[in-house]
């Protein structure tokens, strides 16, 4: 029995969270390390073992696309958390509030002002009109003060220098947060003592926070206090557990689009005493599939009249229609121009290096060095259709170079990111017995724009539990970390 | 006040329930008074049981021949018939799914767990070897459903819904029950007592009957026993007024809504009811009316709270 699970442990030259280049832990580190040392590896295996109930219990799960029976799987949770010292973490949050304010801005000019920064140039009118999110519909569309992004989730990732950068913007219906607060109940019971230690800053004010921001979205007619739901695609939907878990945590109804009916621009709820009038929808339907009336007329999902009703001012939907555009990864390569437009500041959080492939030069400059570079497609998520240059075979390489010579406008390319590395208990099985060793780690935190806009501490921490990937969503095995951001006076000292 | 789905969803789950466990138990008395009375007919009382659920015609269109085997793989583990009970706990457990963040979790595991354990059973091997441990493991199951909802759930609209569902349906078997051994003339209706015990079995009713009427078993007297007990349980009467008592609280201090009012009239006329002047006034006619009258109620609960208050105008797409 080795009673130190950290001897042999390997930063393998990248940034890691824990120990500093000389293998030193980071003081805000001590604590844990300490703690985890004096246990042995059976212990934290029971440990592994205990949380892995909790979450069944819990029916904590996700489903995969494309898997038939039994979808459903148990939530991959780290038993090793993520510490972010105050410090760090007010220079995140100050970059995100940045950034989401530019971002509202840029939206509530495009759709409903002067497009300002068309006009001058500062992003080109072509490229926005020809993003897949880019929505003619929203124009007019009324969102009260201007909270197109009620809820955005920022990818942010650590450089191999350690610098936070933004991976990408999530504005339309990002997911995860459910998990922040379960990872959290989780972990306080699997690891009481360890958690004692620290003074790590609540989570589970989120629904209350989400609440109030969505009543404060309110279109002015709305009754006092206004009537907020929650609006699934259904069961099936790969979300559905965190619809229903907001809901919930809400107090709300949760709602299906057969639930809701429009009479005169006006969106009701069939209840049992028979409908009950909606102000507000925080919608977790996509755009196309929200009003079949205007959109796709073979959706089920969505409320004919939907979009009539809000165009009226009689609803308001949170995220606001049309915020696919802002999210776009080719607009993304301008947030930070539109941070320097809109609010006159400098970006606090730089992006990755981006190539706009639609630029000869730049175009050029990419192709010469794909196999150094990631390539991603502008309008997808989760992971799905991504290149690494570093990992692709040359027949990858070849098909991805054709794919962009074919359409520039569909791809980015960029510098691949070290990510920043974490010690994470691997091979966990009773004969793997366990082990500590580094991998790559992404966060996403959740930003709220209700009467201010308002950073939950912490977010889900990504980590790419395969050897080497880079690759964290969890549609590709991907596992997640409870995100510990310390109070400002604690810094690691027990209470 | 609730999501009218959501509503309709925990009414339904009631229902499969209730129907998946009255199936068990009238499988299991018919299948073992077969065996404890070799004189009875086998071949006319699996017929009336198929009646008696309204699937002999279903079961005819299969072209099977009437055994035991036949009827009761039909009746257990049929995924064809709608009546079958997995096809009953299935939709039963679709309902509760629909609902899952309105109901217990102790509830939803009670439920998924009848599913789950019942697909991975061998039926047709259970049936040949052990049938009373599989009708006792279907009943048991679902009476431990009735208890989870009772202890776990909150006295809110969702759980008066599942409630109701369950009362209704039970009121409706019982009473299609009674239709079939007593709806037909009465030089028709057997004199055998081991019939008569069976019928009793069948809604769980032997004992509580015996200790209501001693050891005398008479066909009248357990009509009346099961129709208008106000003690047992599954009495027609029981279930009528149990159902009741949930649509008032559903009404709350509102004038009464339809259902309630049929219902209300239904039970009423049933309550007040003299025995006597009920069998000789032509006992098909009365218990036919007496079923319609409950399918009524199911019909106006449907239309007042699940269908509610959109007119069909609205579905029609306007333009934007």
């Amino acid at each position: 029995m080795t009673s130190d699970l950290f001897t042999d442990y390997q930063h393998g030259g990248f940034f890691d969270e824990v120990f500093d280049p000389k293998g030193e832990i980071r003081p805000h580190y001590a604590p844990l390390i300490e703690r985890l040392r004096a246990l042995p590896s059976e212990e934290l295996l029971h440990r592994a073992r205990l949380r892995d109930t909790i979450l069944r219990n819990l029916g904590i799960t996700f489903a995969v696309y494309g898997e038939a029976q039994g979808i459903e799987r148990t939530w991959p949770l780290d038993l090793i958390p993520r510490i972010i010292p105050a410090d760090e973490w007010r220079h995140v949050e100050r970059g995100l509030v940045q950034r989401v304010r530019a971002l509202n801005c840029f939206l509530e000019d495009l759709y409903l002002g002067e497009r300002a920064a068309l006009r001058e140039g500062v992003i080109p009118t072509w490229l926005v009109q020809s993003s897949a999110g880019f929505c003619r519909e929203a124009y007019g569309i009324p969102v009260p003060h201007g909270a197109h992004c009620l809820v955005a989730g920022i990818d942010v990732v650590r450089d191999g220098r350690g610098v936070y950068r933004v991976l990408e913007d999530n504005l339309r219906t990002p997911s995860g947060v459910s998990y922040v607060l379960e990872n959290r109940a989780t972990l306080t019971r699997v690891l009481p003592l360890v958690f004692a230690q620290h003074r790590v800053r609540p989570v589970n004010h989120y629904g209350a926070s989400l609440l109030s921001a969505l009543r404060h979205l309110a279109p002015p007619s709305a009754s006092d206090p206004p009537c907020v739901v929650v609006l699934t695609p259904g069961i099936y939907n790969s979300a559905y557990f965190e619809h229903a878990f907001l809901a919930r945590q809400m107090g709300i109804e949760l709602v299906e689009g057969r639930d809701l009916v429009v009479d005169d621009h006006i969106v009701f709820m069939r209840t049992t005493r028979g409908l009950s009038r909606v102000d507000v929808i925080y919608r977790r339907v996509d755009d196309e599939f929200l009003d079949p009336a205007v959109f796709r007329s073979d959706s089920v999902l969505g409320v004919p009249g939907l979009l009539g009703a809000a165009r009226a001012g009689n609803v308001s939907l949170a995220n606001a229609i049309g915020n696919g555009v802002a999210d776009d990864k080719a607009i993304y390569a301008y947030v930070p121009a539109l941070v320097r437009f809109y609010l006159g500041e400098e970006p606090i959080l730089p992006n990755v290096d981006t190539y706009l492939l639609w630029e000869a030069e730049q175009r050029a400059a990419a192709l010469s060095r794909l196999h150094e570079l990631v390539v991603k497609p502008v309008d997808a998520s989760g992971g799905y259709g991504i290149v690494i240059g570093p990992k692709a075979t040359e027949e990858e390489l070849a098909a991805v170079r054709k794919a962009i010579e074919a359409k520039p406008r569909g791809y980015i390319a960029q510098e691949v990111v070290a990510l920043s590395r974490h010690p994470t208990l691997v091979d966990e099985t009773p004969r793997g017995g366990g082990r500590i060793e580094g991998r790559h780690i992404d966060l996403r935190p959740f930003v709220l724009t209700g009467e201010k806009i308002e950073v939950l501490p912490g977010g889900l921490t990504r980590v790419a539990l395969r050897k080497d990937s880079l690759v964290v969503n969890s549609s590709q095995g991907g596992g997640s970390k409870d995100t510990w951001v310390l109070a400002a006076d604690g810094n690691g000292a027990p209470v | 006040m609730m999501l009218a789905r959501h509503a309709e969803d925990l009414f339904w789950a009631g229902r499969y329930i209730e129907r998946a466990e009255d199936t068990a138990r009238l499988l299991d008395v018919t299948y073992h008074g077969l065996l404890e009375s070799p004189l009875l007919d086998a071949e006319s009382a699996w017929c009336e049981l198929l009646e008696l659920l309204y699937l002999d015609q279903a079961f005819e269109a299969k072209g099977l021949p009437v055994t035991a085997s036949a009827v009761t793989e039909f009746l257990v583990l049929d995924p064809d018939n709608a009546g079958s009970i997995v096809r009953s706990v299935a939709r039963a457990r679709d309902n509760a799914r629909n609902v899952r963040e309105r109901i217990s979790t102790e509830l939803w595991e009670a439920i998924n767990t009848l599913f789950l354990e019942l697909r991975a059973r061998d039926l047709r091997a259970d049936l040949e070897r052990e049938p009373y441990q599989l009708y006792g493991f279907v009943k048991s199951r679902c009476h431990a459903i009735s208890g989870v909802s009772a202890e776990t759930m909150s006295r809110d609209d969702g759980w008066r819904f599942f409630l109701l569902g369950r009362m209704l349906e039970r009121a409706e078997m019982t009473c299609r029950l009674l239709s079939v051994r007593f709806g037909r003339s009465s030089a028709a209706i057997p004199s055998d007592v081991h019939y008569w015990i069976a019928v009793l079995k069948s809604v769980s009713a032997f004992e509580a009957y015996l200790r209501a009427h001693r050891a005398q078993i008479e066909p009248q007297d357990v009509l009346e026993f099961l129709l208008l007990s106000r003690e047992f349980p599954r009495s027609v009467l029981f279930s009528l007024r149990a159902s009741e008592s949930e649509l008032v609280r559903l009404g709350g201090e509102a004038a009464p809504s339809r259902p309630e009012r049929l219902l209300g009239r239904l039970r009423a006329d049933l309550e007040f009811m003299d025995i006597h002047e009920l069998v000789e006034s032509g006992l098909p006619v009365a218990l036919d009316t007496l079923q319609h009258g409950i399918l009524g109620v199911a019909d106006a609960i449907e239309r007042h709270f699940f269908r509610a208050a959109v007119p069909p105008e609205l579905h029609v797409f306007e333009s934007v």
